[in-house]
């Protein structure tokens, strides 16, 4: 299988005044074509920076130190000028962006934000055209009414149209790698569920190959082929989604399935004795949930 | 005794050429002490129902009751005192330039609750209560995980000595084992204090084991309310079944009950 994606003993420390703090201890990671990888793990255990350095948007941080290797369909991203580096983001890799606000201006309308995403593989695309495109990308993220909500600015949308906005636009340029980081938090899972088809569909249709960063292990269940399993910067697991979902064989594997309540009821879950010290954050740092 | 109740309460929005009828003549009464879970299709105006509850904005259309009385549009602070807000996003939710003990303070503050003598221990108190140690005051929100802070979130309503607090989306930023900590925090509370939840969230599963009654919101209405049990098993709407259907779940058992309901 050819990888599009190849990270090795990726290793990632923030310098500041107050220090440096590790956050990845040289993880190793890889993604074939059409192949769907998730990547699971608590809140701070690095997910969302694998993702950037993925993007290279923490390459251009100062106080940054990365070391490892990352390849993009055989190139390495850390030998590339950072030109070219940019050219890829949106176009052959797109991101969905945890957080809304990073990708989303909350001062334009939607409109004219669609059509900075659409420019990048169409230069120059007049807002007639913008209109036609985004409407039925916007359908397919199951948008009712696409006129209103490319008329609309971001505060004006529910999360979870928000939300799907974000996808739509990741989705726009039919990427060759989607960095999807907690992709479905603020969605109903009937829309959940179609944007994860949605997803597929692309996978099937172009080959995508999808980074798909959740704390929902359901949602991990049924998308993922293969899946890792982080914690505290460490890859402590990885294998056949199946596999690691039947089968966990690190202990913090199994508090996250303990932790998950169900819905055939039995009540919330305890939380057992040895979890406590996976629940200690481990690094605090300004602006990072 | 209800605590609060919604009289054919709705909603219209104008955006450019667009009217969006973001809610629609919902009635509904939450009975004091319960937890209303409130589920649904994405903009279906469960944020802006819970918007009219704290008073945000008016209502297009309809009323809000609590404790028996008709609220006014603009809220007397006593009003705003009983009911409080826990929203989904620990971040954007406390002022980052204001220690942990300093928001505190400035909601007993704002409310008049107690002395400038004994509001300190008060503060020190309120952290206890939500499981945080009590030199966490000093500290800025921003250096908190999303987990601490979501805590800080519901001292602070606690601070106000609300009878009624709405959660919108209260735990889906936080990891399963945080998420976890959080549910039993906010189910202790609810015994402890007597409080009312109107718990709004997409997950179900965490819904079939925190709330008493659950409603189900699409396109703008409320399609079905029911106790929690009898909309697991026995739903009746055809959106209800649908959203049930499509949870994402991890255990064989789990797939059984949902493959039966979309089947029947
Ligand atoms: N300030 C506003 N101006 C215009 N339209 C708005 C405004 N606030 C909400 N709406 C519209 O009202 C509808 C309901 O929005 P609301 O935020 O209540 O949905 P929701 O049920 O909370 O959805 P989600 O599950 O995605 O959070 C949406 O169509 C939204 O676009
Ligand atoms: N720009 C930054 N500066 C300093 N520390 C950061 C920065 N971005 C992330 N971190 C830290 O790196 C760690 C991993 O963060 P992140 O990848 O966002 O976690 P998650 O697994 O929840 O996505 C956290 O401890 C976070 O505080
Ligand atoms: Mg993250
Ligand atoms: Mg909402």
């Amino acid at each position: 299988m050819t990888l599009v994606l190849n990270i090795r003993d990726l290793q990632l420390a923030f310098k500041s005044w107050s220090g440096t703090s590790e956050v990845l201890h040289g993880i190793s990671l890889t993604i074939g074509k059409g192949e769907r990888v998730a990547l699971v793990g608590e809140s701070g255990s690095g997910k969302s920076v694998t993702a950037r350095i993925v993007l290279g948007l923490l390459q251009e941080l100062r106080g940054v130190q990365i070391s490892g290797s990352v390849e993009f369909q055989g190139q390495d991203l850390g030998a590339m000028p950072d030109r070219e580096r940019r050219a890829l983001r949106g176009t052959a890799m797109s991101m969905i962006f945890q957080d809304p606000t990073s990708s989303l201006n909350p001062v334009f309308k939607i409109a004219p934000q669609f059509q900075e995403v659409l420019a990048r593989v169409t230069p120059g695309i007049s807002m007639s055209a913008t209109r036609v495109r985004a409407t039925d990308l916007l359908r397919e993220v199951a948008i009712a009414e696409p006129e209103r909500v490319l008329d609309s600015y971001p505060f004006q949308l529910s999360g979870g149209m928000n939300q799907r906005v974000m996808i739509a636009m990741a989705l726009a340029n039919r990427p060759a790698l989607l960095l999807a980081d907690e992709p479905g938090t603020a969605l109903d899972v009937t829309v959940q569920a179609q944007t994860l088809d949605l997803m597929r569909a692309l996978v099937t249709d172009h080959g995508t190959s999808v980074l798909f960063i959740s704390h929902n292990l359901g949602v991990v269940r049924e998308f993922a082929d293969r899946t890792y399993v982080i914690y505290r910067g460490n890859i402590v697991e990885e294998g056949p989604t199946r596999d690691v979902f039947e089968n966990p064989g690190h202990p913090y594997t199994r508090a996250l399935m303990a932790a998950q309540p169900k819905i055939t009821g039995g009540g919330l879950p305890d939380l057992v004795e040895g979890d406590r010290h996976y629940l200690e954050p481990r690094f605090v740092h300004e602006g990072v949930a | 005794m209800s605590l609060l109740s919604l009289r054919q309460l709705g909603k219209s929005f104008q955006t450019g050429a667009h009217e969006v009828r973001a809610l629609q003549d919902v009635t509904l009464d939450v009975a004091d002490g319960e937890c209303l879970a409130i589920v649904g299709e994405s903009g279906s105006g469960k944020s802006t129902l819970a918007n009219l509850v704290l008073g945000l904005f008016p209502p297009t259309t309809g009323a809000v009751e609590f404790d028996g009385a008709e609220l006014p549009v603009v809220r007397t602070l006593a009003h705003r005192r009983s009911i409080q807000l826990v929203q989904q996003n620990p971040a954007s939710a406390l002022n980052p330039r204001r220690s942990v003990g300093a928001s505190l303070q400035l909601a007993l503050d704002v409310h008049g609750i107690g002395t400038s003598d004994t509001r300190p221990a008060r503060v020190a108190e309120l952290l206890r209560d939500v499981g945080l140690p009590e030199d966490l005051a000093r500290r800025s929100p921003t250096s908190l995980s999303g987990g601490q802070r979501q805590r800080v979130a519901i001292a602070r309503a606690l601070a106000c000595e609300s009878r009624l607090v709405v959660l919108d989306e209260p735990t889906s930023a936080l990891d399963v084992l945080v998420q976890a900590q959080v549910l039993r925090l906010l189910a202790d509370l609810r015994a402890r204090h007597n409080l009312t939840y109107l718990f709004i969230t997409h997950d179900l599963a965490v819904v079939r084991n925190i709330a008493t009654r659950v409603a189900v919101f699409s396109q703008g209405r409320m399609v079905e309310l029911a106790e929690t049990e009898t909309i697991f098993t026995a739903p009746q709407d055809p959106y209800t079944r649908r959203l049930i259907s499509a949870v994402p779940v991890i255990t064989e058992e789990e797939k059984t009950m949902r493959n039966g309901l979309s089947q029947s």
